[in-house]
């Protein structure tokens, strides 16, 4: 499904390489869990991916289902079936959740030559999906992440996979901040969408997500690179040694600082 | 004994028409004759004026306005688009700054409230004493309060009695037509409102053609006692005209007026509203939303004056420029010695959408009061690209999504209209603007 090769980016009109060639191959009902310490390149990674503009590919390709996309705008990639959970969920007041969604929803659905959903049945169809993530109908009316909680927001993201229902998803630390239950229920959330036909690669700083989700394979990611892949077995590694065993490996492998 | 005068520039200089002929009716006839000697007197303003420095009044300065009169002007034409549902038999329709009876309909107002032309009602004490009584243009040397005061010869003029709800809101739409020449209009409004009353009023303003013309209308509003008005100004004049106005608020205790200026048309849009606040515990607003784009300008020079205690007053001016158009706001909030207690909010957001828009902002605080809570803010900003990135990564293109921000961005101005056909054609001059897809429909 998602094929990287020897990725290498950068910010735009920066020197400095932020990912220097990543290597990942993804099937069609896999999850994948990267880790890794802050600023190695783990939502860099996941914004290029979708297509962020502050980002350059240098070097390397992406290719989703055999089409190379990375000349593609990020709301192109959208439409091919991307999905990108954002660490940091942008507050838009004034728009609901609805109307964006309802605009997704049918703009993916146009451009990929499906039908579109009228505004009642598109109201059924949101509702109908609503239970995945346990959110209330008030969400729906009120303004895209304004005045949320952390975890509110991180939910609202998962709800907005839930509904647009892509092919690949990546979810950049959509964990982060949350207590206990909310975690649970996120998780849950994940796990209800995860299916044969879709992706799911999960961005996290904590194995503790790795608890309720069940990754297939689980990726370190260090100073650019994926420096080591394993199963899930390699969460619980890390989380007892840390990262430093694997910073030796990272030299080795020729990476200088 | 001579005493050479070096000539001077005023207005005058740029118009053509007897400002010596004054009203019958005698209230007039003095603002009139005062009129036409402040225009002669007072200097026309150059970028050396502190109050006129980033305005370029080349629109007026390079062009001749005549009377309508002898503008050889199209006739009006059916304008039943822009009647409002809710004021259909509560509207006063003004042609180019005079009065048209026959599209005016006031069947839906309480009998005691008088709706007519300031000349009809011309002898009255009423207009005696409060026509021209707030202006107070002298000071500044507002040569376009005095054009007004010069030239105007009838006006609305609205009167409501004590303890009288004006439940229709009251429709004061200004029309402009094509014409062979260029004309400058004086359009003059005069509202009293006596003690707990309540009213509405849609100030609109409106270019039927693109030609080009000088708009100086004139707003007089004296609020008695716990009187309240809601006052909505909607500016859609001709993308070539220019829109020089001065609306007036003098308020006594208890009163409340909130007005909503929506500035959308016009080449060249100055606005100089003035809130006075003549006793204590009042309330007031003084928001403006200001969508540009082309070569426009809109400059808004405000003063809200708190000379008593206890007062409430808010502006939020918010501004979205495009293309080269370019925004000016001075937002002066006065505070006296003695007006302890008051609790004034200001800020002026500009969202730039373009590298060759400008805008120039300027909070002018001047509190000489030791008990207040003035806050005031200014912010220029362009959409970021992290609110652009994450609409796009839901799949709407960038246009949409830029679009979708722009709109986001003036709802909170928006929200705040009374009437709802004004709410509505408001949202729809904001599609417009952003020129958005008819097809989507943005409000959940």
């Amino acid at each position: 499904m998602l094929e990287i090769k020897n990725l290498h980016a950068s910010v735009e009109g920066e020197d400095q390489e932020i990912l220097k060639g990543v290597n990942l191959s993804i099937q069609k009902g896999e999850i994948h869990a990267i880790m890794g310490p802050n600023g190695s390149g783990k939502s860099t990674l996941s914004k290029v991916v979708s297509g962020h503009p502050e980002y350059e590919v240098t070097e390397g390709e992406i290719l989703f289902n055999g089409e190379d996309i990375t000349k593609l705008d990020a709301d192109e990639r959208a439409h091919l079936g991307l999905f990108l959970a954002f660490q940091y969920p942008v507050e838009v007041p004034g728009i609901t959740n609805k109307t964006l969604l309802r605009e997704s929803f049918n703009t993916i659905a146009r451009k990929r030559g499906e039908e579109e959903l009228d505004p009642l049945e598109f109201e059924d169809y949101l509702r109908s999906r609503l239970d995945i993530i346990d959110m209330k109908d008030e969400f729906l009316e009120r303004s895209i992440n304004t005045g949320f909680s952390g975890g509110e927001k991180k939910k609202n993201e998962v709800f907005q996979m839930a509904v647009l229902n892509p092919k690949l998803a990546f979810m950049d630390e959509t964990d982060s901040g949350l207590d206990i239950d909310a975690m649970k229920m996120v998780s849950d959330g994940i796990n209800k969408i995860a299916g044969p036909e879709n992706a799911i690669v999960l961005i996290t700083h904590y194995q503790r997500l790795l608890n309720y989700i069940t990754p297939d394979f689980v990726h370190v990611m260090m100073n650019g690179r994926i420096v080591k892949s394993g199963d899930k077995s390699l969460a619980l590694d890390l989380e007892e040694q840390g990262y430093d065993w694997l910073e030796n490996k990272a030299v080795l492998n020729g990476e200088s600082q | 004994m001579s005493v050479a005068v070096k000539e001077k520039e005023t207005i005058v200089n740029y118009l053509e028409g007897d400002f010596s002929a004054v009203s019958e009716v005698k209230a007039i006839a003095g603002l009139n004759q005062k009129g036409a000697r402040n225009m002669a007197e007072f200097p026309f303003p150059t970028k050396k004026d502190e109050d006129w420095r980033f305005t370029d009044l080349r629109s007026i300065s390079r062009n001749h306005f005549v009377p309508v009169a002898e503008a050889g002007a199209a006739s009006v034409g059916d304008i039943s688009q822009y009647y409002l549902s809710e004021a259909m038999k509560s509207r006063l329709v003004f042609v180019n700054g005079e009065f048209d009876a026959d599209l005016s309909a006031t069947e839906d107002l309480p009998n005691d409230v008088i709706i007519w032309t300031i000349a009809g009602q011309g002898d009255s004490d009423l207009v005696k004493k409060h026509l021209g009584a707030y202006t107070n243009y002298d000071e500044d040397q507002d040569v376009f309060a005095a054009l007004n005061d010069a030239h105007f010869k009838d006006g609305a003029f609205i009167y409501v009695p004590k303890e009288t709800k004006v439940e229709a809101p009251i429709h004061i739409l200004n029309v402009f037509t094509d014409a062979q020449k260029t004309f400058f209009a004086t359009p003059r409004l005069l509202f009293v409102g006596e003690r707990f009353s309540e009213t509405t009023i849609v100030e609109d303003h409106i270019g039927l053609a693109d030609n080009a013309y000088l708009n100086v209308p004139v707003a007089e509003f004296k609020l008695f006692e716990s009187a309240h008005v809601h006052h909505a100004r909607i500016q859609r004049d001709s993308k070539k005209a220019s829109h020089i106005s001065r609306p007036i608020a003098n308020l006594e205790q208890h009163a409340e007026y909130h007005s909503y200026t929506i500035c959308l048309g016009a080449k060249l849009f100055r606005n100089d509203p003035r809130v006075i606040q003549n006793a204590e515990e009042v309330d007031f607003t003084v928001d403006a939303l200001v969508l540009i784009d082309g070569d426009q300008i809109a400059d808004t020079h405000s003063i809200l004056d708190h000379r008593r205690a206890f007062a409430n007053s808010h502006q939020l001016h918010k501004v979205v420029v495009n293309d080269s158009a370019h925004s000016i706001f001075n937002g002066k909030i006065f505070v006296a010695k003695d007006a302890q207690k008051i609790d004034s909010f200001q800020e002026n957001r500009n969202l730039l959408l373009s590298v060759g828009g400008k805008v120039h902002t300027k909070p002018q605080l001047e509190i000489f009061a030791d008990d207040v809570l003035c806050s005031h803010g200014a912010t220029i900003g362009q959409l970021s690209d992290d609110e652009v990135f994450y609409l796009q990564s839901r799949g709407l293109t960038e246009q949409k999504s830029r679009e979708l921000l722009v709109y986001a961005f003036t709802l909170e101005s928006i929200a705040n209209m009374k009437v709802d056909s004004v709410h509505k054609l408001l949202l729809d001059e904001v599609i417009k603007y952003t020129n958005r897809d008819e097809k989507f429909v943005a409000v959940g």
